[in-house]
C-alpha cells in the first residue's frame, strides 16, 4: 500500500515553474530519499503535501486521503520537520511539546509518556533551558522529537542534515534508522551519503520531475557500471599493465592514476579472471583489486548532466 | 505645596510602576547585544527619558525577538 | 475543541512571557489612578506656581474632570499602547514561521484566529476593567461624588471601540507581510477613520465615535440615543473584521 501518493502535480511561482507533472509514491515502511539539488523544488513538493501551498493541478494522496489545501485532515497522519523549524523561544522544551501534544488531541498521559521517551531519544531529556538558547543541532533534534510526537505513519523531514555538523548528523540519522520500524520515511536531501546510509528507496528530482525513482539497490544493478579498480604497490607496473590489459578485447576504457588503473569492461564475469591472471603472470605487487559499486554520487551526476 | 504631599500616597504607586518599567526593559537592553533597530544608548535614553511610552516602544517593537 | 483550548493556553503564556501583559497591566493601572489624581491636582499646581500677579482663575474640578482626563489618556496612549502591544501578535508568527510546526499538527487555522482574538479581547477587557475601576474609586475618593447614568454606557463604548481596534489589528496583520505591515495598517485604518469623523455625516457610521464622545456622554451633552447605531454598527464591523481574516488567513500561502 503507498502512503503517499503525488499525481501529475504542477506549480508555478509567477513565471517560474518549479514542479511540472510530478508523479511519485511511497510505499509503507519505506525511507525514501527524496534526492535534488538546491532550488529543485524539493520544499515546494513537501509544502504541497501537507497543505501549505496550493498545487496549481494535479492531486496528492496521504494514506489515500485527498489532500487539501488550507485545513488538510491528513496531517493527523504526518509528522513534519520543516527544514529551519522555528520554535516559540520563550518555551522550554517539554512546554512546546506538551503544546504540540494537546494540538494532536493526545492524552495527558501519552503526552507524558511520549514527551520524556522522545526527549531521550533525540538527547534533550534534562534540558530545561528556554529554547530561544538552542543551537541550530538541538534545534533539529527538538524537531524531530515533536514530528514523531503523535506516532505518525508518515514522516517528513526537509533537509534535517543539511546544516549540521558531522556528529550532529549522525545523531539525526540514527534517530531516523530508529523510528523507521514504525514510520513511513520521506526525507530530502542534498547530501548522499546520508541517503546511502539509511534510505531503502530514492526519489532524484531535478527540473520539476522525479527523473529516477525506485529501490536504492535495483536502481545500482541497473546503473551498475562494470569496472574495477586496480592499485598497484610499484608505480613502474602500471604502465606495463595497462598495455597488457589494453590487448583483452572485452576492455572499453582505461584510465591511469598515479598507481592505480581503473579498467572498464563490457563483461565483468568473463575478464575478471584474464585480469588477475595478468597480473600473477607478470608478477605484479597487488595492493588492491575493488570492483567498484555505482555510487550515487555518479548515478546522480549521470542523471543530472 | 503641602496638598501634593498630601496626594503622595497615590503618587507613589505610579511612580513605582513606572519604575518598574523602566527596570524591566534596562533589563532586557543590558542583557542583549541587538535589537530590531536602533542602538543599545539610543534605546537607554528612550526608556530613561521618556516615561512609559519608551519602555513600551521599547519593549513591543524595539526589543529582538531571541 | 482541545486545539483552541491549548493554543490559547500557548496565547496567555506567550502574551505573559513577552512582557505584554506587564505592560498592558502597569499602563492601565497607572492611567486608572493617575487621571482623577491629576484633575484633582491641577489648580493646586497652578497655584503653587509664582504666577508674578497673573490671576488664572480655575474652578473647582469635578468627577467630570476626572472622568474627561481619564478619556482623554485611554483614548490617546492607552489605544497606542494596545496597538503596540498586540498589533506583533499574528506578524511575529508569520514572519518567524513559528506556526508551520503547529499547523502541521492538524490545527485548523481558523483556531488560530478565534484564539488569538479571543485572548486579545480578554486581556483588553480585563485591564480596561481594572483602568476603570481603579478611575472609579480614585474619583468618588477624591471627589466625593459621582453622578450621571451616562458613566456604564460611556465605558461600554470605549471598551466596544476597544474591541473593534482588536479585530482591525487581526486584520491588517493577517493582509500585510512584514515585521511592521500589521501595524503600520493598522494605524493607517485608524488614523483614516479620525480623519472620516471631522465630517459630521460620517460621525453616526464611524466607530471612531465611540471613542470620541465618553466624556460628553457623562457630562450629558451626548446622548445615549445618539450612538446606538453606532455600536451596531461597529459590533456589525468587528464581526466583518474576524470573518475576512479567517477567510484571508485560510487562503494564505505560508
Amino acid at each position: 500500500m503507498s502512503i503517499l501518493r503525488l499525481e501529475h502535480v504542477y506549480k508555478s511561482f509567477g513565471k517560474l515553474d518549479v514542479i511540472k507533472d510530478l508523479s511519485f509514491s511511497v510505499s509503507e515502511h519505506a525511507v525514501f530519499g527524496f534526492i535534488g539539488p538546491n532550488g529543485a523544488g524539493k520544499t515546494t513538493t513537501m509544502k504541497m503535501i501537507l497543505g501549505f501551498l496550493k498545487p496549481d493541478a494535479g492531486e496528492i494522496y496521504v494514506c489515500n486521503e485527498k489532500v487539501i489545501y488550507g485545513n488538510t485532515k491528513t496531517n493527523r497522519y504526518i509528522g513534519y520537520l520543516p527544514d529551519v523549524p522555528e520554535f516559540y523561544g520563550y518555551m522550554r522544551p517539554w512546554e512546546y511539546l506538551q503544546l504540540c501534544g494537546e494540538i494532536s488531541g493526545l492524552s495527558s498521559a501519552k503526552i507524558k509518556d511520549k514527551t520524556d521517551e522522545l526527549l531521550h531519544i533525540v538527547g534533550l531529556d534534562g534540558v530545561n533551558r528556554k529554547i530561544r538558547g538552542f543551537s541550530r543541532g538541538m534545534k533539529q533534534r527538538l524537531g524531530i522529537a515533536q514530528a514523531l510526537l503523535n506516532d505518525p505513519i508518515l514522516l517528513i523531514c526537509d533537509e534535517p542534515t543539511s546544516a549540521l555538523d558531522p556528529i550532529g548528523r549522525k545523531e539525526v540519522l540514527d534517530v531516523l534508522s530508529v523510528v523507521r520500524d514504525k514510520t513511513t520515511v520521506v526525507f530530502s536531501t542534498h547530501i548522499l551519503s546520508d541517503v546511502e546510509r539509511i534510505c531503502d528507496s530514492i526519489g532524484v528530482l531535478y527540473q520539476g520531475k522525479v527523473v529516477m525513482q525506485g529501490k536504492l539497490s535495483e536502481l545500482k544493478n541497473t546503473y551498475r557500471q562494470e569496472s574495477v579498480l586496480i592499485e598497484v604497490e610499484d608505480k613502474s607496473q602500471v604502465s606495463l599493465l595497462e598495455k597488457e590489459i589494453g590487448k583483452l578485447n572485452a576492455v572499453s576504457q582505461i584510465d591511469v592514476f598515479e598507481n592505480s588503473l581503473k579498467v572498464t569492461l563490457n563483461q565483468m564475469d568473463l575478464i575478471n579472471n584474464a585480469v588477475l591472471e595478468l597480473v600473477i603472470k607478470h608478477n605484479i605487487n597487488l595492493k588492491k583489486y575493488e570492483v567498484l559499486e555505482p555510487t550515487l554520487e555518479n548515478l546522480f551526476m549521470e542523471l543530472v548532466q | 505645596m503641602e496638598k501634593l504631599i498630601e496626594y503622595l500616597p497615590f503618587l507613589i504607586p505610579i511612580v513605582l510602576l513606572e519604575l518598574l518599567l523602566m527596570v524591566i526593559a534596562l533589563v532586557h537592553i543590558f542583557k542583549h547585544e541587538n535589537y530590531r533597530f536602533g542602538t543599545r544608548w539610543l534605546w537607554i535614553i528612550i526608556v530613561v527619558f521618556i516615561q512609559i511610552v519608551g519602555p513600551i516602544i521599547y519593549l513591543t517593537i524595539g526589543r529582538s525577538e531571541d | 475543541m482541545r486545539g483552541f483550548f491549548a493554543f490559547t493556553k500557548k496565547e496567555f503564556r506567550e502574551h505573559f512571557r513577552t512582557y505584554r501583559i506587564i505592560i498592558l497591566a502597569a499602563v492601565f493601572f497607572i492611567f486608572g489612578m493617575f487621571s482623577p489624581l491629576r484633575a484633582k491636582m491641577l489648580p493646586e499646581i497652578f497655584s503653587s506656581l509664582d504666577m508674578q500677579g497673573i490671576l488664572i482663575n480655575i474652578p473647582e474640578p469635578t468627577y467630570l474632570d476626572a472622568y474627561s482626563q481619564f478619556f482623554k489618556n485611554m483614548t490617546q496612549i492607552g489605544l497606542i499602547v494596545v496597538l503596540l502591544v498586540f498589533s506583533g501578535m499574528i506578524t511575529n508568527e508569520l514572519t518567524k514561521g513559528t506556526l508551520v510546526i503547529i499547523l502541521s499538527k492538524g490545527l485548523p487555522r481558523h483556531t488560530v484566529i478565534l484564539s488569538k482574538y479571543l485572548v486579545a479581547v480578554i486581556l483588553w477587557t480585563i485591564s480596561y476593567a481594572a483602568a476603570a475601576v481603579l478611575n472609579h474609586v480614585y474619583t468618588v475618593y477624591l471627589f466625593n461624588q459621582v453622578s450621571g447614568e451616562g458613566v456604564l454606557f460611556s465605558l461600554f463604548c470605549l471598551w466596544l471601540f476597544g474591541v473593534f481596534m482588536l479585530a482591525v489589528i487581526i486584520l491588517a496583520s493577517t493582509i500585510t507581510q512584514g515585521n511592521y505591515g500589521g501595524l503600520l495598517l493598522s494605524a493607517g485604518i485608524l488614523i483614516l477613520l479620525m480623519v472620516l469623523n471631522m465630517f459630521p455625516k460620517c460621525q453616526r457610521f464611524n466607530p471612531v465615535s465611540l471613542a470620541a464622545n465618553n466624556a460628553g456622554l457623562i457630562a450629558n451633552t451626548v446622548s445615549v440615543s445618539d450612538l446606538v447605531p453606532t455600536v451596531w454598527i461597529t459590533v456589525g464591523l468587528t464581526a466583518l473584521g474576524i470573518l475576512l481574516s479567517i477567510f484571508i488567513f485560510q487562503e494564505k500561502q505560508l
